[in-house]
């Protein structure tokens, strides 16, 4: 806990990115092209905060995630945790592990069905260090900071005896057993039922608050990343294109993608609202020019199929990679200027 | 009864090029509507349907006494959170569903149009295979969510349509057939060149519109849409709905829509029922169900979703998780997770009911109008009227 006080950013992302060499389709035997899966993709997760990615499939964002879990190895890029930059070619260490926790989407899958939960959960107890005594204890410590009481009954049962809800729970416990500082939820509420959905949001949103956890919360729902966030960046075809601190970028969406994303989401209270038209989503190779989304793009200018805009500033920590605010200032990344206001507060 | 064989015309379409129907033989079916009441506009009548996972003493229900009915060209939305029966119920009706589902009762009888004045309606319940087959993927045809495992994986797009006209347009030559994958293809949005594809080769949205294409191959009067869009991102679901509904405007199919997604059923339903726990639990209008809703599970399945809008506020979503349906809850299957739970709730099952001086039905103790029971103001808004003073309570008069 003294960490988070004297530095707020737990965990920092640099310049990201992540090749992949994907066979080209076609007749042609070994032709291969590199896919950007993610790339540039800078941010920080700070203590106490709900940082949110949006985004289709395939817009690199559970790449993102992998990285910083060091479950992928980035192509470049840096990773900086706790003010200690990692050697991001080596292998994850456990203490990095320990610090850095994932949580997947379909918990189902994640857990080992032959064995009861006492296992799931004392197992990475044991690894970081617990010793046989404390484990159980720790173990139904981690159950209760979920809600799920009594912490015996849980342990005691398969995976096949819980609800989704239920065992989506166990896997926050099994990742906060360890007392992580930093939390990755990849989709954690896209494979649960929309009844239990709220109660695994608030959880996180909980701990959060409570205990000072940085908090990367992954979703193609833009709606529950509005409920959830501190700030929330919209990622397109492996970049950022959109990112904002609160809600701003929901509220006033500038971006030609957010605003099309936003539109898209059924909103009964608005049945009337224009969709702007769309397009489908095609697999971006390095090799095209310009803004990704121009293929796309509503309002598609000569200059968005040459250059690739950087992103300008259109708000109050508010950012947005689209050459229509060209006129706008060249933004220094929302995250950094989050992280400076994070600063300010700790010292007063 | 009369067993002579029937030719029933499809609902006669423009732009589709006119297609040599197949004799179709119905066995005794057409009588039955002399027996019983006309069905007219109504294109599906569902009455206490039930069915059973397994048999004797492990028998879970997973439908329990369910009525439904559909008019032609409406849409008819099915909402609930998986294990809540939806897709059983539209299995059973369909005759699609595998062993241990076993339909325990009840009757779905189908209207496949009039001809000369007599009605031809199938009893899906009891007709036999033969006659599934003649109405399966002509008349009824249905989309599943999964377009991966639902497309042959080794079979290319083209020859999927084949595979269906050669079966049920007998008389089609090789390139009428192509042609008309062609024009299935060109009506969804996609290039013809994609019949060459195999369905790995497609997006997950592009193959969800070879489905669509697909179940509209044979001109149906009703198509079943389970899931269409759930694994889908929103823009390419909106899309794809947008599609949809053009299509419908022209050829104009009724639906069935199953989905979890209440928002989006309120933008494209006429009617919603919302299931929970193998049970209906209330069915209004889409407008009525999402202004004023009934039933508490319906008030919570409402506020599950964080809105777009407005001042970010702690919203509570339903506590508790859905029901085990081996082992239901007494009385009303909602009342451990309801906030309104009474003691009756906890007693007596409520019945589907129609809620007075209106066309709507709700399963609630709260809304039968018992005297002195107080119904909740959210459980009793007044359509269109705004927010009435909340924390108040108003007495339902008898």
């Amino acid at each position: 806990m003294t960490d988070a006080t004297t530095t707020p950013v737990q965990l920092e992302a640099r310049h990201l990115t992540r090749n992949f060499s994907v066979r080209t389709p076609g007749r042609i035997r070994n032709a291969r092209h590199i896919v950007r899966a993610v790339d540039d993709v800078s941010l920080d997760l700070i203590a106490g905060q709900v940082v949110a990615v949006v985004g289709e499939s395939g817009s690199g964002k559970s790449v993102l995630a992998r990285m910083l879990a060091r479950i992928i190895k980035p192509t470049s890029g840096d990773l900086v945790l706790q003010g200690t930059t990692i050697p991001i070619k080596t292998k994850r260490t456990l203490a990095y592990a320990s610090q850095v926790q994932l949580v997947l989407q379909d918990p189902f899958a994640s857990m080992n069905p032959v064995h009861r939960m006492s296992h799931n959960l004392l197992r990475p107890l044991r690894i970081h260090g617990a010793s046989k005594a404390d484990a159980p204890g720790l173990a139904e410590a981690a159950l209760r900071r979920v809600s799920l009481e009594p912490p015996s009954r849980f342990l005691e049962s398969y995976p096949h005896e819980l609800s989704g809800g239920q065992l989506q729970r166990v896997s926050i416990a099994r990742a906060l057993c360890i007392e992580p500082k930093v939390l990755l939820a990849d989709e954690p509420i896209s494979m649960l039922d929309v009844s239990v959905r709220l109660g695994v949001l608030n959880l996180l949103r909980g701990l959060c608050d409570d205990d000072r956890l940085a908090i990367l919360y992954i979703t193609h729902d833009i709606a529950s990343a509005r409920y959830i966030a501190d700030s929330i960046i919209v990622m397109y075809a492996g970049q950022v294109v959109e990112q904002s601190r609160g809600t701003s970028l929901v509220d006033e969406p500038t971006h030609p993608y957010t605003q099309l994303l936003i539109a898209s989401v059924p909103d009964p209270s608005d049945p009337t609202r224009d969709v702007p038209p769309t397009g489908e989503h095609t697999q971006i190779a390095v090799a095209q020019k310009g803004c990704r989304f121009n293929p796309r793009c509503p309002h598609v200018m000569d200059r968005c199929r040459i250059d690739e805009p950087p992103s300008f500033i259109v708000g109050e920590n508010h950012t947005s990679k689209c050459w229509l605010y060209a006129d706008h200032e060249v933004g220094v990344e929302v995250a950094l200027s989050t992280r400076r206001r994070e600063g300010e507060t700790a010292t007063t | 009864m009369t067993t002579e064989s029937k030719r029933v015309e499809d609902v006669v379409k423009t732009e589709v090029p006119p297609l040599a129907l197949p004799p179709t033989t119905y066995g005794p079916i057409a009588a039955t509507t002399h027996v019983e009441a006309a069905m007219g506009e109504r294109i599906l009548d569902v009455r206490n349907f039930s069915v059973d996972y397994g048999w004797g003493e492990n028998a879970v229900r997973a439908v329990d006494d369910v009525d439904l009915h559909l008019d032609r060209s409406k849409v008819l939305g099915i909402a609930g959170e998986s294990g809540s029966g939806k897709s059983t119920l539209v299995y059973a009706i369909t005759r699609l569903l595998r062993a241990p589902g076993v339909i325990k009762g009840g009757e779905a009888r189908f209207n496949l149009g009039t001809d000369d004045d007599v009605e031809h309606v199938i009893d899906l319940v009891n007709a036999s295979e033969r006659e599934l087959r003649s109405v399966r993927w002509s008349s009824i045809s249905i989309v599943l969510q999964s377009a991966l495992s639902a497309l042959n994986p080794v079979v290319r797009v083209g020859s999927q349509f084949e595979e269906v006209l050669k079966a049920h347009r007998k008389d089609m030559s090789k390139h009428q057939r192509r042609a008309r994958a062609k024009e299935l293809l060109a009506m969804v949005g996609l290039d013809e060149d994609r019949l060459d594809r195999f369905p790995h080769e497609l997006s997950g949205g592009q193959r969800q519109r070879i489905m669509i294409a697909l179940a509209l191959t044979l001109d149906p009067q009703l198509v079943i849409m389970d899931e269409p869009t759930t694994a889908l991102d929103v823009v390419t679901q909106r899309e794809i709905i947008g599609e949809l509904f053009e299509l419908r405007a022209q050829f104009g199919f009724a639906m069935i829509f199953i989905t979890h997604d209440l928002s989006l059923l309120t933008e494209l339903a006429d009617e919603i029922v919302v299931m929970y726990a193998g049970a209906l639990v209330e069915r209004a209008t889409a407008r009525e169900l999402y202004e004023t809703p009934r039933h508490p599970y319906t008030l919570g399945l409402l506020k599950s979703f964080p809105p777009m809008h407005g001042e970010r506020s702690e919203l509570s979503g339903i506590p508790g998780s859905p029901p085990d349906l081996a082992h239901l809850p007494t009385g009303c299957r909602f009342h451990p997770r309801c906030p309104y739970a009474m003691e009756r709730c906890t007693n007596e099952s409520p019945p589907l009911v129609e809620i007075k001086g209106t066309d709507r039905s709700v399963a609630c103790w709260l809304q039968v109008g018992d005297v002195g029971v107080a119904v909740p103001v959210e459980l009793s808004r007044v359509s269109s009227s705004g927010n009435a003073p909340s924390g108040s309570f108003k007495e339902v008069t008898p």
